[in-house]
């Protein structure tokens, strides 16, 4: 097991390296954020200025190399628009992020669990039509357009807040971030009370299940116990990468609802082209998404004892 | 949608009794025994498929979407980047059946337009990642070892972005235009398909059949292409409409963020955000409505083809 | 039988375990598929009772239906019942019946790698099988399950006890499927196919360590197999079972040295034998087992009978007595049958 953990860790680092070293060139240099670009005219000795003044008229693999090093401190550089330290632009919005995907996470788990067992153990019953059908609905309908038009209809309505915002009203925090958590959990929910069910139903017709039956366990038990820990591997897998999804389509469903959260956030910067405060961010993305996929391996390794010895 | 009470199944799993027989005996079908092995694995999942009617309705949805997209310039009653600033945000009915936008433009020849562009840009994204993401794949898991390594690797770092912002990002780099949504989305999008067939090649690369092919000396290249790649590739078939379904929302997504496509397009994404962003008319609702409908429509009906698929294929799974 | 502690005063000793007449039929859309159709017999402390019969013959129906786990519907019980002790399963409710199963009524499977839960620790998953129907603590439940598999002769069961299925070989599953099964000293052990999917050396200690448990124990065995071949020194009475039904019951010297159903003949034929001094050719059973949603009219084996006649078509053939006081076959040839059988061992 702590083999397994070691090779997977390095493995994470290689992939961070690589990615970070993308996004890198990606952003600072094929596209500069100091040119002269459609109407906006950048005299040559003001961007030789900025570029100093911003460590770019440095070699990349030096750029590089700093950004690394000041990355590991927790130095994210400062952005181009108003001068303010990164991190602490993104310390503001992250909270915000977190509890949008938190609570999205544990409507969907929930919903999404539960709606795939019932439909398993009462197979062709009223409720498993019926969640048969929602699914393969939630499942066509993209997050964008839940998001459009919960934002369209809902918005304003009883406690969610009015989209677009007046900023002079602040609404307490768990009434925004309910219409957003409910967009981002929609599809997600479906997909897993359709993994639930497939996995719940295909391990219902194991041999194992006959032999706990036989033992002359309780139902509950037979499904609580024997069938859920064997089915919940594959959703705990999704889940895992559904994280990492969730906070790609943040930007969207943030944009759409105006949530002060990083993916909004990361939308102004791409629209101000603010070239630090997208590499911290997309850094942040990938860093999340490589620890989660990470805890994930580990997890279905704890889960799964036949994964541990390979 | 197969939910219809199956007790055949259900007493077929009681039967089970040992390993050799466990079959056709106890759930007799006479006579698609022998035509099963004529037919090809294709032939039968349209079999299966045509059963689906959920899926049937959406394919022919599907086709219906693909000729109104052909024959756009044709049946489109205006050109949809004309403008008529004397007629703007008319409602729906008279000469406009779905009235006009902020700019005077017709809305149904805007979304005509934008069922060209999507379709457009769902099957070349489908396509350039499929062909990229299948080569490599397969080349990955039927080498295995360096090869393998090399691409698992590279996708690895490709699936650490986000997908929509790591579009954002390559369309940032290369500039505005269909052609640079549609190369960023397929750089996006290979690695889940290579990972998809990677995974299937392995699978089929130690089974016995593929032993037995090596064991009589066929080259690897006809083990590929005559043993794995038609058994392998069933599952790539169907996420490839499930990928276009993703390309048509990512390429709106991006336009209403404001990246991808000109702002002028008549793109859904793009009259979408014109619709819930720049116009707050109240009882405009229909700038908004019919386009994210539309995008709606359409990965509904690719979304219910692939699930179709994936019954047709492995039909114990419903 | 003697000395049974349930004797019932009231009259004849009710055998341990009984099947009246049992049928197990399940709807289909391709028709009413009688898995299992008017089958009876009993078996009481001591005693191994062997089911004989290919697959689909509905052997393994029955022995699920015993312990309860048949669905129903899909399948239904137009007549018949089971008596544990005299006392009706098929009648009973589901929650007394799922006290008797584990405790009174133990199966073991065929394939030991899938019957055993992949993601639980052997030693767990026997003690959970003691905790089921004893009120015992965590820790008496596996100091119970150490001794079981002490007792199967699972070598170091200190450290088996914490691995997982996984790390087990076949036959070491098998043992610890039989610990478990056994964990509640039950009156009756069903096993079903417990040695096809083993290797064959394996399979003889297997066989041993089950026939050495019953002695220890005085359980019934039920043993549910597809090879004449695993039973031939172990059961006491025989059960051959063509789709659905009994066609032949007796001692195993009577099955296996004066066969009276063209079914049994054929089993017998296709079988090596050590203990004849020349071998005859073998002759395999041509075809295969009918669906049993579509079973022939008659005599329902007539279609691969080798000594099949227009007699055998009017109608099913019922269980005779033919000779001794058990043995009975329903073949309309039995005579004919018994003939080539000396034929066939003396030629």
């Amino acid at each position: 097991m702590g083999k397994f953990v070691i090779r997977r860790l390095a493995q994470a680092v290689m992939v961070v390296i690589a990615a970070t070293i993308l996004l890198f060139i990606g952003l600072f240099v094929l596209g500069d954020p100091f040119a002269s670009s459609g109407d906006k005219v950048v005299p040559p000795e003001t961007q030789a200025i900025l570029r100093e003044k911003f460590g770019m008229d440095q070699s990349l693999p030096m750029q590089y190399l700093t950004y690394l090093g000041n990355l590991v401190t927790g130095d994210l550089g400062i952005d181009l628009n108003q001068r303010r330290p990164v991190a602490d632009m993104i310390g503001a919005a992250l909270p915000n992020t977190a509890r949008l995907a938190l609570i999205a996470i544990i409507i969907d788990v929930i919903i999404g669990v539960v709606a795939g067992i019932i439909a398993a153990v009462w197979r062709y019953s009223f409720w498993d039509v019926l969640v048969t059908i929602i699914t393969t609905l939630a499942i066509g309908v993209p997050t964008f357009v839940i998001g459009v038009w919960l934002r369209q209809t809902v918005s304003g309505v009883w406690i969610f807040p009015q989209v677009p915002r007046s900023f002079t009203e602040l609404a307490p925090w768990y009434t925004e971030v309910l219409l957003p958590a409910v967009t981002l959990a929609i599809v997600d929910a479906a997909f897993i009370a359709r993994l639930m069910r497939g996995s719940m139903l295909e391990v219902l017709r194991m041999d194992y299940i006959r032999t706990a039956r036989a033992k002359g366990l309780g139902e509950r038990t037979v499904i609580m116990k024997h069938a859920f820990r064997n089915s919940i591997i594959p959703v705990v897998t999704y889940v895992g990468i559904s994280i990492g999804i969730l906070l790609g389509g943040a930007i969207i469903t943030e944009t759409l609802f105006q949530y002060n959260g990083v993916g909004y956030l990361l939308y102004r910067s791409i629209l101000q082209n603010n070239n630090p405060v997208i590499m911290a961010i997309v850094t942040f993305a990938v860093l999340i998404y490589v620890l989660l996929s990470m805890i994930v391996d580990i997890l279905y390794a704890y889960l799964d004892p036949r994964i541990r010895l390979s | 949608m197969t939910t219809t009470p199956d007790p055949a199944t259900a007493a077929q799993a009681v039967f089970v009794e040992s390993a050799e027989h466990a079959g056709p005996g106890e759930a007799p079908e006479p006579q698609q025994q022998g035509k099963q092995k004529s037919h090809g694995q294709f032939a039968d999942m349209w079999r299966r498929f045509r059963r689906n009617r959920l899926a049937m309705a959406g394919l022919v949805v599907v086709v219906i979407l693909i000729v109104l997209a052909l024959l756009q310039p044709v049946i489109s009653p205006y050109d949809p980047y004309d403008q008529n600033l004397l007629n703007t945000l008319a409602s729906p009915g008279g000469d406009h059946l779905m009235g006009t936008d902020a700019l005077g433009r017709d809305l149904f020849s805007g979304l005509l337009y934008g069922l060209r562009l999507a379709l457009l840009v769902g099957l070349l994204t489908m396509l350039g990642s499929m062909t990229l993401g299948v080569t490599l794949g397969a080349l990955a898991g039927y080498r295995g070892k360096i090869a393998d390594g090399l691409v698992m690797r590279t996708t690895d770092i490709f699936l650490a972005f986000p997908f929509l912002i790591g579009a954002i990002l390559v369309v940032r780099t290369f500039g505005t235009g269909v052609f640079q949504v549609i190369i960023a989305l397929v750089i996006l999008g290979w690695p889940t398909a290579a990972r998809l067939m990677r995974g299937q090649i392995l699978a089929l690369r130690e089974s016995e059949y593929v032993e037995a092919a090596r064991s009589i000396g066929a080259s690897d290249w006809r083990i590929v292409t005559r043993h794995i790649l038609p058994n392998a590739i069933q599952p790539v078939f169907i996420y490839s409409f499930t990928s276009i379904g993703v390309a048509v929302v990512a390429m709106a997504s991006l336009a209403y963020l404001g990246v991808g496509v000109p702002p002028d397009t008549p793109e859904w994404g793009r009259m979408i955000n014109m619709g819930i962003e720049q116009v707050q008319v109240a009882g405009k609702d229909f700038l908004w409505m019919f386009p994210s409908a539309a995008i709606c429509l359409t990965t509904l009906v690719f979304a219910f083809v692939a699930d179709g698929l994936r019954d047709s294929l492995d039909p114990k799974l419903r | 039988m003697t000395g049974s502690a349930d004797i019932d005063l009231d009259g004849p000793p009710a055998p341990l375990l009984e099947v009246r007449d049992l049928r197990v039929h399940f709807k289909t859309d391709y028709g009413t598929v009688k898995a299992v159709d008017g089958v009876s017999w009993s078996v009481n402390e001591g005693e191994t009772l062997a089911i004989v019969g290919e697959s689909g013959s509905g052997k393994s129906v029955s022995a699920m239906t015993i312990l309860g786990l048949v669905p129903s519907p899909p399948a239904t019980f137009p007549s018949g019942d089971i008596f544990l002790r005299g006392r009706s399963l098929l009648k009973m409710p589901e929650r007394q019946q799922r006290k008797l199963r584990g405790s009174q009524i133990a199966m073991i499977f065929q394939d030991p790698l899938t019957a055993l839960n992949p993601v639980f620790k052997v030693g767990d998953q026997i003690a959970e099988m003691v905790r089921t129907h004893q009120d015992v603590s965590k820790h008496t439940a596996k100091k119970r399950a150490l001794d079981l598999l002490g007792e199967v002769g699972i070598p170091n069961p200190a450290v088996r006890i914490n691995q997982y299925p996984h790390e087990f070989s076949g036959g070491m599953r098998q043992r610890a499927m039989i610990a478990m099964a056994l964990a509640n000293d039950p009156h009756v052990l069903l096993a079903d196919e417990p040695t096809t999917a083993l290797d064959v050396t394996v399979q003889a200690q297997i066989m041993a360590l089950l026939e050495k448990l019953q002695e220890d124990r005085n359980t019934a065995i039920v043993l549910i197999t597809h090879d004449l071949g695993v039973v031939a020194s172990y059961a006491d009475r025989i059960n051959v079972m063509y789709a659905g039904r009994i066609v032949e019951s007796g001692t195993a010297d009577e099955i296996f040295y004066s066969p009276r159903h063209a079914y049994t003949y054929g089993l017998l034929s296709s079988l090596p034998r050590m203990d004849q001094s020349r071998q005859a050719r073998l002759q395999p059973i041509k075809g295969i087992p009918p669906s049993l949603a579509r079973v022939p009219q008659g005599c329902p084996f007539h279609p691969r009978c080798t000594f099949a006649t227009d007699a055998c078509l009017p109608q099913v053939p019922e269980l005779m007595p033919v000779d001794g006081a058990g043995h009975s076959a329903a073949c309309v040839h039995s005579d004919r049958v018994a003939i080539a059988y000396d034929e066939r061992v003396t030629q």
